[in-house]
């Protein structure tokens, strides 16, 4: 019965069935960089929740599918083919975000060569931390390894330092790592005078108050926009000849226009409150950061609505007559003023250190749920991506860590990293070297 | 014909007593000083303070010679016939004061303190020998300059030590007597003592504070074995090697082997400890000058029984407590702690001179008075700017009271001394008169 | 001998045992304080953990346990449950010093870092908002051999002499690698590199240094046999004193231990030579990044180590430094102290041993890493380093388990004197406004 249209449309179908199976089965096989298959299904059953949005969950599950968190509960029925990640003992978190870091930028902090984060030159709008950031830095895996998934890389130096980038630390390129290209741009302000962080920024030149620093971004701000009006004429009127390239201008138009958010490195009340003047008068959107005598002027600061990122915590207080604790109880006092602070690690070789300084707060006072909001929700909403991050929320993108206990506290070991329904390596340099020395040891 | 000469001499003799008067006049109208030369004086019916605790209310002082003559209540003295009478009832007498510690004259600025001796980053553009001079000689280096001399007249002070401010080994200071312009005449005890001050070189060893503690103990050892074998060879040489000329070995003898006296400056309580116990290691005749936190080591200060030459410059040092707690804490310490440092030390039994270190003329006057209001009382302030620095100069037979037989320095205040109101109106110096009064007085 | 003679021995005895006694119970009425601590969840450290009291007298540990009694007039501090640990001991830092280098010369081992101590140094204030209590202070990393090195109780606002703790092992700092290299310095015009500029320069210096100590050493003997001799000659002269070579001679005699700073293996594993050469002891290894690479040889020499948990890549020799370092050494059975060596970090130490728990070591072992082991390395476990009876009251209460991130160190307290009362501030600053309020 040899070539009967039946066998062969049998074989046909059985070769399509076998085809597609084989495919099935491929596409099932462990993550890898390039697959973000809307097919992924994934749950963590067993897990003690913390969603920082709602309620802890003490046992329940997460399901993850392709790159967004399905859903979240304590029951949660699960379709066919999910991968089962046992949970058991260990918490979930929604993976942390670096408010303010060096990632990518800085490697060896004493090695000039294999540091970018400063360029020369006062006002430098135009620079882009995302054009230098390298991936394989050595210190992102690290941070990753804790718990972090994404980091604001920001530029250093000058009075206008360049823009900052968003990243989640995941990708082949940096390219790959974007959240947000163009984060904010960071301007920064003098330091406090007569105390220990009495010249921030300004890259080596005369130090300038905060008064004058204004004053003189005002003019930027001006030229910036006259800037544009003269192309726009030029543009609909051909006998007006078009202004020359001004770089500045180009640069500081999104922060005019209202679209780009500056993030100001501002310390002393007196120059906060001057500030907060300057950004209501220009009505741009801005971010503060260092902010360590903003406990000052707390109320003024709420009243502006503007965020506060916190400086590293690992520091002296500027100034000894505040009191030796006046550096930790600021992220409180601003917290419980209504204030919308985040954490950060301003730091590469110690972002990894980011829950620390939030737990460091919580031992002066700050609320603990709050503390894990200054690294997770608040930054995210800061930031403009509490739409994909920050909690555990079905719809959000899948960044979970799954800590065997407390992620702020130090003893805490991170099991697992997913960054948008990834899971992650979390080997890194500490634990590489580490496996290659302890071969060493004779038995 | 005789009537005529007669008429024409008593014209003339009109006309050249007119001249005269008006020459007179016309200098007495100058506002400025003028020193007068002249062999003795008599100072009538004036209040005198011949030393700290004794005063004779209304008394004459004759001084002849540039030397006290005599001095008593007024009654008793006699005035010689060819003194100059200077009236001076409503005035008042004290003997010259004694700054023990100035920088006076001195042509050379010192050098600048590196901003952090300490960090060894910091810019290496000396050059590579360290500037010690233990063999200086301060005076050498000196100009005066009259306005100075009359600053400090009118500060009451009439006699100097000029010590040198470079280096570690800094040199050997001088003692003056503010007498005029010129220097030689100056001079009553040259050279004084060896300067030695816990400061630092730049760019060449020793270039920290521990690195000069070692520095000063490693001369010391190196002099003690120097004038050891020098000894040894000087009084028998044959099969001896000679021992190698060292300038700088052979400056430090003197105060290591015979002792001559040595002045520590003590900028800090850690100073003071540090060179008490360089002083004990090498047995030195040791003075410590500066000890502006004499207050807070009292008892160690108390146990070493040291001349101390202590200052009343206020500023807290830049490494103490007090500057290191922001502004009002540093301000406090300089109005109420540090100005009680004398008054500590007088609490304790504690002698002492204070100088003028540091200070303008101006600012020492004030400074005086701080300390008093602070605790200090004027007779031991007193005391500490004349009997116990001439003590420690070992001038004590010529300076520091108004006796007889001693060098005729003296000042005449409208006021007592010490009070805000009162000015300096005439100092003698060696028996030259200097007149500061002003006009209207 | 009659009656009167042996009267007037009785009594001469009778004065002297009353002058001994007396002389006897002078370091008494000058020793610390008295304190009971009620109440508190204690880390002893070598005997476990209780809850309990602990009584202080005369600055000792007199007893331990519940429900204790003092003596009328003693301050009692009530510690609600919080954690008492044994005052936290820095094993490298520079505070409470004028001067860290004497940077211009490479050998300089005559400076001594007792001579410039800065009680009034605002760090040793903030050491004790930390709960440290104990620090060996040191001469700086600028040279291959640096200076001798003290170590200090953080008594805050007594006299410098007060501060140092004799029983301690007197140390001589060196140091090799960049620092000393001067590698990440630009060179000034007209200014020669300074010798060694290199590795091997730094360990061919330290090697000649010390042959000079050796010949000094003979010198002296030399010296002393013929000054001995029954005809001493006539032109004997004792050989010069040199400051510089008498400590390098007492580290030859045993007197010192070397304290080394060094990062990569090979520093080490020379450093080890040198020793072995000249015959001189090594207290530990300072930063000894990579000394997971070489646990064996350090094991085989007995040396410690004192090292930063994860302060890295600051510099090229700190580029393979992990933060596992602590930890693991520890386990393979070196001796680890985790030091500061800032006068920030030095608030958070604990903080930082609190890390190895995330590297590898349960909580008790992380928290000898800044107490006994610390004091084992210095020489004064015997008084410092846990809670025992019988030791030295240096405490450190702490909200918290002290190697929780959550925790605050709320007092702190050397040989039963209390230095820092988190209350008391918090009791200043609440009056102080309320001064100012009612203005």
């Amino acid at each position: 019965m040899r070539n009967r249209p039946e066998t062969i449309l049998t074989y046909f179908l059985v070769l399509i069935l076998g085809f597609l199976g084989f495919l099935t089965l491929s596409s099932a096989s462990l993550a890898s960089p390039e697959d973000s298959s809307s097919e992924r299904l994934l749950a963590i059953t067993g897990v003690h929740i913390v969603p920082v949005t709602g309620n802890e969950i003490k046992s329940g599950t997460i399901l993850i599918k392709g790159n967004r968190i399905e859903a979240v509960g304590e029951k949660v029925s699960l379709p066919e083919g999910t991968t089962i990640i046992n949970g058991q003992g260990l918490t979930a978190y929604p993976g942390l975000i670096d408010s303010y870091s060096s990632l990518g930028l800085v490697e060896i902090s004493g090695v000039a060569a294999t540091v970018d984060n400063r360029e020369t030159g006062r006002i430098n709008p135009q620079v882009k931390a995302i054009e230098a950031l390298r991936y394989d830095s050595m210190h992102i895996p690290i941070a990753r390894a804790n718990g972090i998934v994404a980091a604001v890389v920001a530029p250093t130096g000058g009075l206008i330092s360049g823009q900052a980038t968003l990243v989640k630390l995941n990708g082949w390129t940096n390219r790959e790592m974007v959240i947000k290209e163009s984060l904010a741009l960071v301007v920064e302000l003098p330091g406090i005078r007569g105390g220990r962080r009495s010249f921030m920024g300004m890259g080596g030149q005369a130090a300038v108050s905060t008064e004058k620093a204004l004053a003189e971004l005002k003019e930027l701000f001006h030229r910036a926009r006259m800037y544009e009006k003269r192309k726009d004429y030029a543009s609909q009127n051909l006998l007006i000849s078009p202004p020359d390239l001004d770089e500045t201008s180009l640069f500081l138009l999104p922060v005019v226009k209202g679209e780009l958010p500056v993030i100001f490195s501002v310390h002393a009340d007196k120059d906060i409150l001057q500030t907060i003047k300057f950004v209501q008068e220009e009505k741009i959107k801005a971010i503060f950061y260092g902010v360590e005598q903003g406990y000052k002027v707390a109320g003024e600061i709420k009243k502006a609505g503007i965020p506060c990122i916190i400086g590293s915590l690992y520091d002296l207080p500027p100034l000894w007559e505040e009191g030796y604790d006046s550096l930790f109880l600021n992220p409180v006092i601003l917290n419980q003023a209504g204030v919308k602070i985040a954490f950060s690690s301003s730091s590469s070789s110690a972002a990894k250190d980011l829950p620390y300084h939030a737990a460091k707060a919580a031992a002066f006072g700050l609320d603990r749920k709050e503390a894990l909001k200054a690294v997770t929700i608040y930054p995210a909403e800061i930031f403009g991506v509490d739409k994909d991050m920050g909690s555990l929320e079905k719809g959000k993108l899948a960044n979970i860590v799954l800590a065997a206990g407390d992620i702020l506290e130090l003893g805490t070991t991170i099991e697992k990293v997913f960054i948008e329904g990834q899971e992650t390596d979390l080997s890194n340099r500490y634990t590489e070297l580490l496996e290659k020395f302890k071969k060493r040891e004779k038995k | 014909m005789r009537a005529v000469s007669k008429k024409l001499k008593f014209k003339l003799g009109r006309l050249a007593l007119a001249l005269a008067l008006t020459a007179i006049f016309v200098a007495s109208l100058t506002p400025r000083a003028q020193a007068e030369v002249k062999p003795a004086y008599a100072l009538l019916n004036c209040r005198i303070v011949t030393a700290p605790g004794q005063t004779i209310e209304k008394g004459k002082i004759i001084v002849r010679d540039g030397l006290i003559e005599a001095v008593g209540p007024a009654e008793k003295i006699p005035v010689p016939p060819d003194a100059e009478v200077i009236e001076a009832s409503g005035l008042t007498a004290y003997p010259g004061l004694i700054s023990a510690h100035t920088n006076l004259f001195l042509d050379v600025k010192e050098q600048d303190q590196p901003q952090n001796p300490e960090d060894y980053f910091s810019s290496f553009l000396q050059p590579s020998e360290p500037q010690e001079y233990p063999d200086l000689l301060v005076l050498k280096g000196l100009k005066p300059k009259l306005t100075t001399v009359q600053a400090y007249h009118r500060a009451g002070i009439t006699t100097v030590v000029v010590a040198p401010n470079r280096g570690i080994f800094q040199g050997q200071s001088v003692v003056l007597n503010l007498n005029g312009e010129n220097l030689n005449p100056m001079v009553i005890k040259q050279p004084w003592a060896l300067h030695l001050n816990f400061t630092t070189e730049r760019g060449v060893y020793p270039s920290s504070l521990m690195g000069t503690v070692a520095f000063i103990r490693q001369k010391f050892y190196d002099t003690q074995h120097y004038a050891q074998h020098w000894k040894k060879y000087l009084a028998s040489p044959a099969g001896l090697k000679r021992p190698e000329y060292d300038p700088f070995l052979e400056a430090l003898v003197p105060f290591v082997v015979d002792k001559k006296p040595v002045v520590f400056q003590c900028n800090n309580q850690e100073d003071i400890k540090r060179a008490l116990k360089i002083i004990k290691e090498f047995q030195l005749n040791g003075i410590l000058t500066g000890a502006n936190e004499a207050w807070r080591v009292i008892e160690v200060i108390k146990q070493a029984r040291l001349p101390l030459l202590v200052s009343l410059d206020f500023r807290a040092p830049a490494t103490s407590l007090f500057a290191q707690q922001g502004e009002a804490a540093r301000k406090k310490a300089e109005s109420e702690l540090y100005p009680a440092n004398a008054a500590s030390l007088q609490k304790e039994n504690i002698s002492f001179a204070l100088t003028s270190f540091g200070l303008t003329d101006s600012s020492f006057l004030k400074n005086v008075q701080l300390a008093i209001k602070s605790g200090l009382s004027p007779e031991t302030a007193l005391r500490a700017l004349t009997v116990e620095p001439a003590r420690i100069l070992g001038l004590e037979k010529q300076l520091g009271t108004i006796e007889k037989g001693k060098i005729a320095n003296l000042i005449l205040t409208r006021g007592p001394l010490f009070e805000d109101k009162t000015r300096v109106v005439k100092v003698l110096v060696d028996g030259i008169l200097f007149n500061y009064e002003e006009k209207g007085q | 001998m009659n009656v009167r003679k042996i009267n007037l021995i009785k009594i001469n005895f009778l004065i002297l045992t009353l002058l001994v006694f007396l002389g006897s119970a002078v370091p008494l009425l000058q020793a610390g304080g008295n304190l009971l601590i009620k109440n508190a969840h204690l880390l002893t450290v070598t005997k476990g953990e209780l809850k309990g009291d602990v009584l202080i007298q005369n600055g000792l540990i007199k007893q331990i346990g519940e429900n204790l009694t003092a003596p009328a007039g003693t301050r009692v501090i009530e510690a609600n449950g919080r954690y008492l640990i044994p005052g936290i001991i820095d094993t490298h830092t520079h505070i409470a010093l004028s001067g860290t280098n004497e940077g211009t010369e490479a050998i300089t081992p005559e400076v001594n870092m007792a001579d410039v101590i800065n009680p009034d140094d605002t760090s040793i204030f903030t050491a004790l908002t930390g709960g440290v209590t104990m620090v060996h202070t040191m001469h700086g990393s600028a040279n291959p051999i640096g200076g001798v090195n003290v170590v200090l109780k953080l008594k805050w606002g007594k006299p410098s002499e007060e501060l140092i703790v004799k029983e301690a092992y007197p140390t001589l700092k060196f140091a090799l690698g960049e620092n000393v290299k001067q590698s990440n310095r630009i060179l000034l015009p007209g200014r020669p590199q300074r010798y060694p500029a290199t590795r091997m320069g730094a360990n061919a210096i330290i090697r000649r240094e010390l042959l000079r100590a050796k010949e000094y050493l003979a010198e002296w003997e030399r010296y002393e046999k013929l000054s001995r001799a029954k005809n001493p000659p006539a032109n004997l002269l004792p050989p010069r004193k040199d400051l510089r070579l008498e400590v390098l001679a007492d580290l030859l005699r045993g007197k010192l231990l070397a304290r080394c700073h060094a990062y990569v293996a090979t520093e080490m594993i020379e450093f080890l030579n040198l020793a072995k050469e000249f015959n001189f002891k090594i207290g530990a290894f300072e930063h000894a990044w990579e000394a997971y690479k070489i646990t064996d040889e350090l094991l085989a020499a007995g040396v410690g180590i004192s090292v930063f948990i994860d302060s890295w890549a600051y510099k090229m020799e700190a580029a393979e430094g992990i933060a596992y370092n602590a930890a693991y050494c520890t386990k393979r059975g070196l001796l680890v102290s985790i030091n500061s060596d800032s006068g920030e970090r030095i608030r958070r130490l604990f903080n930082e041993a609190g890390k190895a728990v995330k590297y590898g070591l349960t909580p008790d072992e992380a928290l000898k890493l800044i107490t006994i082991n610390a004091a084992k390395q210095l020489g004064v476990d015997k008084y410092v380093g846990s809670i025992e009876v019988g030791k030295q009251a240096d405490l450190a209460l702490f909200t918290e388990h002290p190697m929780s991130a959550y925790t605050r160190c709320d007092m702190t307290i050397i040989e039963g004197e209390v230095y820092f009362d988190r209350d008391e501030i918090i009791k200043e600053r609440e009056a102080a406004a309320a001064k100012k309020g009612g203005n």
